[in-house]
């Protein structure tokens, strides 16, 4: 049971946890706060996982970004928005709630079933990974690696990602300006 | 050394949080939230098996992609949302059943 | 000269076909003045032609097969006399149709149909083949129909143009027949070909039941019904028994009509047609023609003794008349026949004019005085010499014609005739003596009626009175257009214009221009017994007349009532018996047909229609209840699956999303468990 382990069941708990309290939480402005808990916990298992780039690319990108955008979109849809999402008619454990939560059960069963039967530790490309040394570790800068890779080897996927990203940006502008015209 | 089998496991609890959320929730931004859930869980996979591929960096370029892209259809969505608003004066996807025959 | 001759015939078309596109009183100055024109015409033709050599023009006008068949001009001294006969006879009827129809509405049109007659009438006489004689032979008919219906208001004039056009037809089947067995048998329908000198008709003969032309030989049977088919047409066209019914009912027309066609024309159309083919009749048929004429001659004037409305008498004298001409021809006296046909023409159309004159002023005597009388009856007239005495002049000399007594021309012919039927029956048995005999009486009964008739319109008192005591009568001899006509016809009546010798027929130039020169003496005793027997008795008869009718002397041998007067009045019951035997079986056949046609045939269409209505109301129950039952169902499940499906369209997003993951996870488990 190494540090590495412990840290691992931490956050994966915290994540877990602020991820089902979301889930139940009835206010809908304390839940989006209990997301940001869910967001950091799961940067900390990327940490874990050797991907400090994609850890603090989480952080900027979803709690910088994107949080904030759905509070502006709070912000930006009047009091009388918040008071009704504030006033939820109804209690999670509903009866109505009951195929949901029986689906998604068995989904989960599947999906366990299949992680189990997988046995991902073994299979074949990660034990030749293995082999081949051409796996991470935790003394290198894998940062500069991935600079090189993105503007050699992913260059087009990338300039794709930036048009559509401009392309999604404005017609997020366009969708959400007030049409004054009619 | 952590298991990969743990990751997943961690991964597919998130995902099936996630969507539950979606689910069950009768509100647009809570079920945004919901499918971000399970984008993360997604990406939780990608970045656990981005760990054996040291030259290439598959997994966690691809786990950047696609944060990137939630932002995108995170701003699109949220955009929607409020013309919905604008024009329902409700958020909740079942009062918004105009498609209905 | 055939040129003129046809310019004569054409004039007439000319004046209908202008007719047919002018209104108004024009009409009638259109064709008087072609008629004239066509009247001097045909006066120059005849000087010049008349006794000379035949003419004859023809171009091709269409072949069949081998056969080229000719249109032409047959100009001979037939032809010639009878185109100037129609052309004189139509010009007085034209001038006194002017103011006969001048009131009438129609008037345009009642020329435009007399040009037509005309044209088809002189058509008739110059054609030269049997296929354009029988063209016009249909033409005329058709004409007179027209005429005779021309006011078709009048019930009984539609009925008659009926009857005579159906009665008419009979003789044009008979005629048809006719022509098409000549055709058979000589291959032509050249007149001249046919009846000429020495033509085919006179080289054939009959031998041991068979006929016998050059080239040709078929049973003898062929002539015979050849020879019926003509004797048909004679009798329908010319009125002879037993087809002479329709003359009488045909006085509903125009009297100027009846003057032109019904009696000087028309009706002679007949006996041209006699005289057309004269060659082709042996002895027995020219007997039978002999007996017809004989039996319709004595037949008529019995009829006329008791007929009261004046057209009828004169219409009955006509076909006593005829019957004259005919038995002429069939006794072999072909000149005599001729003869009287022409000098019938002339006293006939001025009695029908006169007649036309008297109806006319009782017409207008009965308009004035509003009087519900028949204008034509001639128990309402009398006196009336006073009023109009041209009119009367030209009645006594149209009677004196029509009787025969001398001086006028009607004496040369009729007398030129009995003397001829004397003559033929001592060349044969003593049953044929029944002819001359009969022909004799049949004079005395003209010479009655004659009479009575003018006695009773012009002489005595007016007995319009009897019916209304005070009348107003403005009767007079009407306008030159009346005046001019009676004193042309009048003159064209007296012998002068036939014989310089007053008595003697024999000298007339028109006898002599169809006879051989050995007939032209006077052989035997007839030529003086005859006519003189005849006269004197004739004027007896006319003086017994005058004692009954004037001196009103109760001298009638029998009651007005018995079953003599009442066979008389009646027309020898020959409209009853036709009704009887032709037109009742032909209506019961008909009822009968329609019977048939309404309860059998109909019936049984009612069945089959009853039988379809059954089936289909089964097949409609069929389809209503099984088969649209059928469909409803499988519509009705459609629907009921189609609503269960929608109901499953909530709208709900998260709904499908569910959905869509129950189908994933279920998938999942079941490849799991397989």
């Amino acid at each position: 049971m190494s540090a590495a382990n412990i840290l691992f069941y931490i956050m994966s708990f915290i994540a877990l946890a602020s991820a089902g309290y979301v889930a139940v939480s009835k206010n809908l402005v304390r839940s989006v706060f209990i997301f940001f808990v869910t967001l950091f916990a799961l940067a900390g298992l990327y940490v874990l996982a050797l991907a400090d780039f994609v850890a603090v690319t989480q952080i900027v990108v979803y709690v910088g970004g994107i949080l904030v955008l759905i509070l502006f979109a709070f912000m930006l849809s009047g009091r009388e928005t918040l008071n009704v999402l504030q006033h939820p008619d109804r209690s999670v454990w509903k009866i109505t709630n009951l195929p949901a939560l029986l689906i998604v059960a068995l989904l989960f069963i599947v999906l366990i079933n299949v992680i189990l039967k997988t046995d991902a530790d073994h299979l074949g490309w990660i034990s030749d990974s293995i082999k081949t040394k051409n796996y991470i570790t935790n003394s290198g800068d894998m940062t500069g690696n991935i600079g090189v890779n993105l503007m050699t080897r992913y260059l087009l996927p990338f300039e794709i990602i930036s048009i559509l990203l401009m392309m999604a940006l404005v017609g997020a502008a366009h969708l959400s300006r007030k049409e004054s015209v009619e | 050394m952590i298991s990969l089998t743990n990751y997943l496991v961690v991964s597919a609890i998130l995902f099936c949080i996630g969507l539950y959320i979606v689910l069950v929730k009768r509100n647009a931004i809570q079920i945004l939230i919901g499918i971000e859930m399970m984008l993360n869980a997604a990406i939780l996979n990608l970045v656990a098996f981005g760990k054996f591929d040291r030259h290439n960096n598959g997994g966690q370029m691809f786990a950047l992609f696609a944060i990137v892209l939630a932002a995108a259809t995170t701003a699109v969505a949220l955009a929607i949302v409020l013309n919905v608003y604008r024009r329902y004066k409700t958020i909740d996807p079942d009062k918004v059943d105009q498609l209905k025959d | 000269m055939a040129y003129h001759a046809l310019a004569a015939v054409l004039l007439p078309l000319l004046a209908f076909v202008i007719n047919c596109f002018i209104k108004g009183k024009a009409a009638g100055w259109v064709s008087t003045i072609a008629i004239l024109l066509g009247s001097v015409v045909s006066i120059i033709v005849f000087n010049h032609t008349f006794n000379t050599n035949t003419i004859h023009v023809s171009r091709l006008w269409f072949t069949i097969g081998d056969t080229q068949v000719y249109a032409g001009i047959l100009l001979n001294n037939l032809s010639i006399l009878m185109l100037l006969l129609v052309n004189l006879i139509a010009l007085p009827v034209h001038i006194f149709s002017m103011a006969y129809m001048g009131h009438d509405q129609r008037y345009g049109r009642y020329f435009t149909c007399l040009s037509l007659f005309c044209f088809s009438m002189l058509a008739l006489v110059v054609v030269d083949n049997m296929v354009l004689f029988y063209a016009f032979w249909e033409l005329v008919g058709f004409s007179s129909y027209l005429l005779i219906g021309f006011w078709y208001k009048k019930e009984k004039a539609i009925q008659a143009n009926k009857k005579a056009f159906i009665m008419n037809r009979i003789g044009d089947i008979g005629l048809l027949i006719a022509i098409l067995l000549l055709y058979a048998q000589y291959h032509t329908f050249d007149l001249i070909k046919l009846f000429g000198q020495g033509g085919l008709v006179s080289q054939s003969f009959i031998k041991n039941g068979m006929w016998i032309a050059t080239g040709a030989s078929i049973p003898a049977v062929w002539q015979y019904i050849a020879c019926g088919g003509i004797f048909l047409a004679v009798c329908a066209k010319s009125a002879q028994f037993p087809l002479h019914t329709w003359l009488p009912d045909a006085m509903e027309g125009p009297t100027s009509v009846s003057a032109l066609i019904h009696a000087a024309t028309m009706v002679a159309a007949g006996i041209f047609l006699l005289g057309r083919v004269y060659p082709m009749f042996n002895t027995a048929e020219l007997d039978a023609l002999a007996f017809i004429g004989c039996f319709t001659a004595f037949m008529a004037a019995t009829i006329a003794l008791t007929q009261n409305d004046l057209k009828r008498v004169l219409a009955f004298s006509t076909i006593s008349q005829l019957g004259f001409m005919v038995m002429a021809m069939g006794i072999n006296a072909y000149a005599s026949s001729l003869f009287h046909l022409v000098t019938h023409a002339f006293f006939k159309c001025l009695l029908f004019l006169v007649a036309g004159v008297v109806i006319h002023e009782m017409q207008h005597v009965k308009d004035e005085n509003q009087l519900d009388i028949d204008p034509q009856n001639i128990l309402y007239m009398g006196g009336l010499r006073k009023k109009m005495p041209l009119t009367f002049i030209a009645a006594i000399i149209g009677g004196a014609a029509l009787v025969g007594l001398p001086l006028t021309s009607g004496y040369l012919s009729k007398d030129g005739i009995l003397i001829q039927a004397f003559e033929w029956s001592d060349t044969k048995s003593v049953g044929y003596k029944i002819v001359p005999i009969m022909m004799l009486i049949t004079s005395w009964l003209t010479a009655f009626y004659v009479a009575r008739l003018i006695f009773k319109v012009f002489f005595g008192r007016l007995r319009v009175l009897d019916v209304k005591p005070v009348v107003l009568c403005h009767i007079s001899d009407g306008g030159w257009q009346y005046r001019v006509p009676l004193i042309l016809l009048s003159l064209c009546c007296l012998f002068p214009v036939f014989s310089l010798n007053p008595l003697l027929y024999e000298q007339s130039w028109l006898f002599k221009a169809f006879t051989t020169p050995d007939h032209l003496e006077r052989m035997n005793i007839y030529h003086t017994i005859i006519p003189a027997g005849l006269n004197i008795l004739s004027v007896a008869v006319i003086y017994y007349a005058y004692a009954v009718y004037i001196q009103e002397r109760k001298m009638l041998p029998f009651a007005q009532n018995n079953w003599v007067f009442d066979f008389s009045y009646n027309q020898w019951y020959f409209n009853k018996a036709y009704h009887t035997l032709f037109v009742k079986p032909v209506l019961a056949l008909g009822e009968g047909l329609f019977w048939f046609d309404r309860k059998v045939i109909d019936g049984f269409i009612q069945l089959l229609q009853n039988i379809l209505l059954w089936l289909s109301k089964v097949a409609d129950v069929m389809d209503r209840y099984v088969i649209d039952g059928f469909l409803h169902l499988l519509t009705a499940i459609v629907q009921y699956i189609g609503n269960f499906v929608r109901s499953f369209q909530t709208g709900r997003v998260q709904y499908y999303l569910l959905s869509m993951l129950a189908v994933i996870v279920a998938w999942f488990i079941f490849k799991t468990l397989i």
